[in-house]
């Protein structure tokens, strides 16, 4: 026991040195890939049928590919088209790629969360369709969707830990790294995930109370 | 014989008294209506009656059983308890998993321990009665809303009950559905089952229960002979109430 | 390219089997876990609790690492797809244990109500009124924590499970390409998923006609 705790000591700094790109490439993913789903979302209640059709296609692409196989095709495949991507860019591009994909559908749901009665009251004042949609809409469609908004970041969080397969430097990477080199897997694997546990357990209780008292309000 | 006894029973939530004191008596083959505005516990009174809401004091006694209510209740008992006292909701409470026979002679066969056959074959016989035999390949929700409170009486009735307990029966159903369900509660009646009911129908209260049972803030305030409760009631409250409902 | 083709298909089996099986595992021990999550006894809650949290809190690759590497490298010695399965699997329960709990959640009251007042039992309750309503309506979830695990089945590869994005790999650095590999490799995990979602569909519509009220 003592033995695991001055291992753990000793390697510590590192794994948070790595905690700290996951941390990074999960902020940079995240507002990129909700703004993504935002612009997908609209493009799926599009009225242009082609338009529709395409964003219907790269959602389903998004949604249906592991996102293990979007970072090594954002690193490893890429590259033979021409764009060499940092390990770091092709992280954030891949992870935004398929945040986009997924949050679509949690904006779309919470834009057709809005009464209807809101659409038609705006359309009785005279709105245009943009500012049906920008001032009526958007803002209370938007609200419903930040609970789930803010549980899917937290699997955006989780995932950066594959960026072990494009040699990402962050946490899992080092605890690999040390794991390999000192054989001592179990104990450094442990602490990772305790560290992964640090921060999804307490922002996973988060969302869930804000998701109860939201309900609160909305419900009757 | 199965009379009911209802002594002294009271039940709170929390420091909210919900039911105060309440004391009667039913004697087998009566008909007893319990009205009352709305958030009067009479639908509370009817689920500590079996159990549905442990009372916390006080004595239900439902023939030879008897239950004190600040003892933990006997398994033995509750089991008991609920065979001989059968319960209709107001919103049926079918199980919409289950065919409209399967619903019937589901607590035959897990209760009374029937064969499937046999069960399924008395299931038939309580269906004729309510007139739904034909539904009973059915699943509910292919009912409507007084087809599903028949069938759910019919489920009542397959444990062979001493009494039936009633918790507004026709309030979910349109008057002309509630009608039909009314006419198999007045069948019912005058085959001599014992029949406790809460209900807004004044009508029923009127013409089908013996006696009527007035409540209003968790306290029995008047209790006697239906006609002549509903005809000349003694307190203000309940002129004030049936006053209410009457205007509607 | 049609070669290569066929030795990324050659993963398809070990993808399946190993989202099968882990799928299994996790329907059948998420159940238990979801009992133990509603216990009346505290620490009983509070560990499948814990349990629940830890398995959806800490990345599936933390979890195979620690299996493989960490039990593995131990008295046990486990194969990767075993590792896999058994890693996959406990992280299928505890979902599966949240979605058990969503479906009761969802059930109307008056359907205990209803058996209780019946004299139906505790266990027969359970086991001819909550649960099969219970497993209707925790059906749509199911199947789409399924189609996410199959997805998730490609981050054995890491610990050598030669499924579909492990040979996807192996092609890509044998041939020094990758561009139409991983777009090979997208669509066929799109084409796995989509039996899963129009069976999925199908079967959440013919329940929903049936327990619809």
């Amino acid at each position: 026991m003592i033995d695991t705790l001055s291992f753990w000591r000793e390697w510590l700094p590192l794994l948070l040195e790595g905690l700290k790109v996951s941390v990074e490439v999960a902020f940079a993913s995240i507002p990129i890939g909700i703004f993504l789903g935002l612009v997908f979302a609209l493009g799926i209640q599009s009225k242009s049928k082609p338009l529709q059709a395409l964003t219907v296609f790269v959602v389903e692409l998004g949604r249906g590919t592991p996102v293990l196989i979007l970072l090594q095709f954002a690193y490893f495949g890429l590259p033979s088209a021409g764009l060499a991507l940092s390990s770091y860019a092709a992280a954030v591009a891949a992870l935004a790629a398929s945040t986009g994909a997924y949050t679509s559908e949690i904006i779309r749901a919470g834009l057709e969360a809005v009464p209807y009665g809101q659409k038609e009251a705006a359309i009785a004042i005279g709105l245009s369709r943009r500012d049906q949609l920008r001032d009526i809409i958007l803002p209370q469609g938007l609200r419903i969707a930040v609970p789930p908004l803010l549980g899917f970041s937290i699997l955006v969080f989780q995932g950066t830990s594959l960026g072990f397969a494009i040699a990402l430097p962050e946490l899992i990477s080092r605890a690999y790294f040390v794991g390999s080199n000192t054989f001592h897997y179990m104990p450094i694997f442990v602490l990772a995930g305790l560290l992964f546990a640090a921060i999804c357990v307490p922002a996973t209780l988060l969302v869930s109370r804000l998701e109860k008292r939201l309900s609160r309000y909305t419900a009757s | 014989m199965t009379d009911i006894r209802v002594d002294s029973v009271s039940k709170r939530y929390g420091k909210h008294v919900v039911l105060d004191d309440i004391n009667f008596r039913i004697k087998s083959g009566e008909v007893v209506a319990i009205i009352g505005p709305s958030g009067s516990g009479k639908s509370t009174l009817l689920r500590c009656i079996n159990y549905l809401e442990p009372p916390n004091s006080g004595i239900i006694a439902v023939g030879d059983l008897q239950m004190d209510c600040e003892a933990r209740p006997a398994n033995t008992d509750l089991d008991r308890l609920r065979r001989t006292v059968g319960m209709v909701f107001q919103s049926f409470n079918l199980f919409p998993h289950l065919t409209v026979l399967r619903n019937v002679s589901l607590a035959q066969e897990r209760v009374l321990k029937r064969p499937r056959k046999e069960a399924d074959e008395r299931s038939m016989e309580l269906l004729r009665r309510v007139g739904l035999a034909d539904k009973s390949e059915q699943y509910p929700s292919r009912c409507s809303g007084g087809q599903q409170q028949r069938i759910a009486i019919a489920r009542a009735l397959a444990l062979d009950p001493k009494a039936m307990l009633f918790d507004e029966p026709t309030s979910a159903l349109d008057p002309e559905l509630g009608l039909e369900v009314l006419t198999v509660m007045r069948e019912l009646a005058e085959t001599g089952m014992t029949m406790i009911v809460v209900t807004h129908e004044m009508r029923f209260a009127e013409n089908v229960s013996d006696r009527v049972i007035v409540m209003a803030d968790g306290r029995i305030i008047e209790h006697g002979e239906s006609a002549a409760i509903m005809r000349s009631p003694q307190t203000a409250r309940t002129q004030q109430f049936l006053h209410a409902v009457r205007d509607r | 390219m049609a070669g290569n083709f066929w030795s990324i298909l050659a993963g398809v089996p070990l993808t399946i089997a190993l989202t099968f099986l882990a799928f299994a595992v996790g329907a059948i021990f998420g159940f238990p876990i979801w009992m133990m999550r509603m216990a009346k006894t505290r620490p009983v809650r509070l560990t499948a609790t814990g349990f629940i949290l830890a398995f959806r809190s800490i990345p599936p690759i933390v979890w195979l690492f620690l299996i493989f590497f960490g039990v593995g490298s131990g008295d046990i010695s486990l194969s990767p797809f075993i590792s896999a399965v058994i890693g996959m699997g406990l992280i299928t329960a505890a979902n599966m244990a949240e979605i058990y709990r969503g479906a009761y959640a969802g059930l109307d009251i008056g359907q205990t109500e209803a058996a209780t007042a019946l004299g139906i039992r505790t266990y027969h309750r359970f086991r001819d009124v909550i649960v099969p309503q219970m497993l209707r309506t925790a059906l749509p979830s199911a199947v789409t924590f399924a189609i996410g695990l199959l997805k998730d089945t490609s981050i054995a590869s890491l610990i050598g499970v030669q499924e579909v994005a492990f040979q996807v790999n192996a092609l890509a650095q044998r041939t020094f390409t990758g561009f139409d590999i991983y777009v090979i490799a997208a669509l066929i995990y799109v084409a796995i998923s989509l039996p899963f979602a129009v069976i999925a569909r199908w079967a959440d519509l013919t329940l929903r006609l049936r327990v619809a009220r």
